[in-house]
């Protein structure tokens, strides 16, 4: 066990372990925290499982922690590893099982005044259009290698079918559409479970929730996003659903042999790799990219439906109820980049499980419209607490291989959550915050519970006052719709 | 002896199994998933189905995520759920079985995957014995 013995501070949010703190180390792990949030993540086994993560062949510079670092299995979540091309591995674990489980901001022009006295009626068109629940099929009926299509083009599909619009695909990390994706490489079992919930929410810590822009900090790139204080914006938190757990599922099983076949020895099973120029780490790489092309298309599609509810909801009641898109961006992924280390600029596959992309100013992969302050970061706080809007900076690019947190991470787990909080009153009490609640499940509400997560404002503090990530607004929901 | 118990994990759901023989440690295993993934309030058994499964691994524990796998498989696609399997063939790296269950219209837990988090099969003076973590 990692104990604060071997936590060197290197700096005001950033905490250093040695590379001879454990012999099959290869590079340093870095967290970046603060001493309250230290103190948490080393009372689970988050910290150590970063230092696993530093095994692992071709991993270069450090192993980074971000500050809602918690316990996961095999990687912590929170977690940001890059390992150098050609011969670096790929972990399908250092990705997780929701391959591109993030979040799309949606901005309108409407004010919160505005929307209060149909926030019902809004709240309730979003909940009906939008399929949620375990395992729950969508609206949208596939056609014969339509999903095939999805997995290779992603956004772009959504685009071909009326679901999208250019000013989306612009504005959605890679364009909504990584390249290389193969569906071939995309079992028969993903693909069954992934058919008919293209569009749909899905259950657990996925959500979409209505918010007001409540502070600015940043009015210049505030105002480039097109936020501003009193505005009503949608977040919506998915990812690739069943299709990309199966995805996960095949290759971590498939891995437990390329391990042993080029003798990569490893302290967790959930670790398993393969070398990125390998047949293995190809069809990994070619299979997450798909199910991260399914994942954009599902928020694509979802953000489709929220359009619909609003124009259902408050046509004719509000001057303009257009909702257009601001940034949509993952938290579970492997890309490849270039980045700079020591000196060299190398290229690496970046794994940030838990953890976001944060590219500075003047990045080629930043929209144009944004491109002069830096990519949008989207936090999302628990539920019931203040979500962020955060931009990339420079500093990112040369410490966390442009990389930050990704909302307020687990302190808490579902079953003691449950034990303390029944969904009924947790209901009651966000409703009393004038919190409007459409949830399909009380006892999933209940494990979502505010208590169960850090403080959310605290994790953005340290990203900010590292100059990781800065702040740029705050919003506070009015609204929570979820499986 | 009981066949498995829920344990405590920070962001997931996990298992304690424990069986006789490997036989018995996949079908308590299932029998715990089951759990997991069903409202003992509903009864999964009135409309009742037969499952024949064949899943082949390399070792006892890729055995055991093969295994498992395919059951969070079928509860995602059609909602079934095994409370009974008869064992007709086992060995360390294959199993062959028939699930009788049947199928939830609501499941308990949204289980994405099984994972090989810190997964060992141990011997204890009773049998077999591991710590399963589900990532929900």
């Amino acid at each position: 066990m990692v104990d604060s013995q071997a936590i060197k501070r290197v700096d005001k949010y950033v905490y250093e372990i040695d590379s001879s703190f454990r012999e099959d180390m290869r590079v340093p792990a870095r967290l970046y925290t603060d001493a309250e949030l230290l103190e948490h993540a080393l009372g689970d086994a988050s910290v150590d499982q970063l230092v696993n993560t530093a095994t692992l062949p071709g991993v270069v510079k450090y192993v980074l922690a971000m500050p809602d670092i918690h316990q996961g299995y095999g990687f912590p979540i929170g977690g940001v590893v890059a390992t150098q091309l050609p011969d670096g591995i790929i972990s399908p674990g250092g990705v997780g099982y929701d391959i591109n489980c993030g979040v799309r901001l949606l901005g309108t022009h409407l004010s919160e005044e505005e929307v209060k006295p149909y926030l019902d009626d809004l709240a309730t068109a979003i909940y009906k259009n939008c399929p949620s629940g375990v395992g729950k099929g969508g609206e949208i009926k596939l056609k014969t290698g339509e999903l095939d299509r999805v997995l290779e083009e992603g956004s772009r599909w959504a685009k071909a079918r009326g679901f999208a619009t250019d000013e989306d695909l612009e504005r959605t990390e890679a364009g909504g559409c990584l390249e290389g994706a193969d569906a071939a490489t995309v079992s028969a079992k993903a693909k069954e479970r992934g058919h008919d919930q293209v569009g749909t929410l899905g259950a657990g810590n996925h959500f979409i929730e209505l918010d007001v822009v409540r502070d600015i900090y940043d009015e210049e790139a505030a105002q480039r996003y097109g936020l501003f204080v009193g505005q009503i914006a949608v977040q919506i938190h998915c990812g690739s659903r069943g299709l990309g757990h199966q995805v996960c599922t095949d290759y971590v099983q498939r891995f437990q042999q390329t391990v042993q076949r080029y003798g990569i020895r490893l302290p967790d099973r959930e670790l398993v790799c393969a070398p990125l120029n390998s047949a293995d780490g190809q069809a990994y790489l070619a299979a997450m990219k798909a199910a991260a092309n399914y994942a954009f298309a599902n928020r694509q599609v979802l953000a489709h439906h929220v359009r619909h509810a609003f124009v259902e909801a408050l046509s004719g009641k509000v001057r303009n109820p257009h909702v257009f898109q601001i940034y949509d961006v993952g938290h579970n992924m492997a890309k490849i980049e270039q980045h700079e280390v020591d000196g060299k600029r190398i290229t690496v596959c970046v794994h940030r499980k838990g953890a976001t992309r944060a590219f500075g100013p003047h990045h080629p992969d930043v929209p144009s419209a944004y491109r002069d302050v830096g990519q949008p970061v989207l936090v999302p706080g628990s539920m019931g607490t203040a979500s962020w809007v955060l931009r990339g900076t420079e500093e990112a690019m040369r410490q966390t291989f442009g990389s930050t947190c990704h909302g307020a991470g687990r302190a808490m787990s579902r079953t003691q959550a449950k034990k303390k909080v029944w969904g009924g009153e947790l209901r009651e009490q966000l409703e009393g915050q004038g919190i409007r609640v459409r949830a399909g499940s009380m006892s999933g509400l209940a494990e979502e519970a505010p208590s169960a997560y850090k403080d959310v404002d605290r994790v953005v503090e340290v990203m900010h006052g590292s100059g990781i990530a800065t702040k740029v607004a705050r919003l506070v929901p009015i609204a929570i719709i979820k499986g | 002896m009981i066949g498995f118990e829920e344990v405590e994990h920070t962001a997931d759901v996990a298992l304690r199994v424990r069986g006789r023989d490997l036989s018995d440690l996949l079908v308590n295993a299932a029998l715990g998933l089951t759990t997991l993934l069903a409202d003992q309030t509903d009864s999964p058994g009135q409309a009742t189905q037969e499952r024949q499964v064949e899943v082949e691994a390399f070792d006892p524990e890729s055995l055991l995520v093969s295994w498992l796998s395919e059951l969070i498989f079928w509860a995602e696609k059609d909602g079934f759920v095994c409370n009974k399997v008869e064992v007709y063939d086992v060995s360390p790296t294959r199993l062959k079985a028939v699930c009788v269950g049947g199928f939830v219209s609501e499941l308990r837990h949204h289980i994405k995957a099984v994972t090989y988090h810190n997964l060992k099969i141990i011997q204890t003076d009773q049998g077999l014995e591991t710590i399963v973590v589900f990532d929900v």
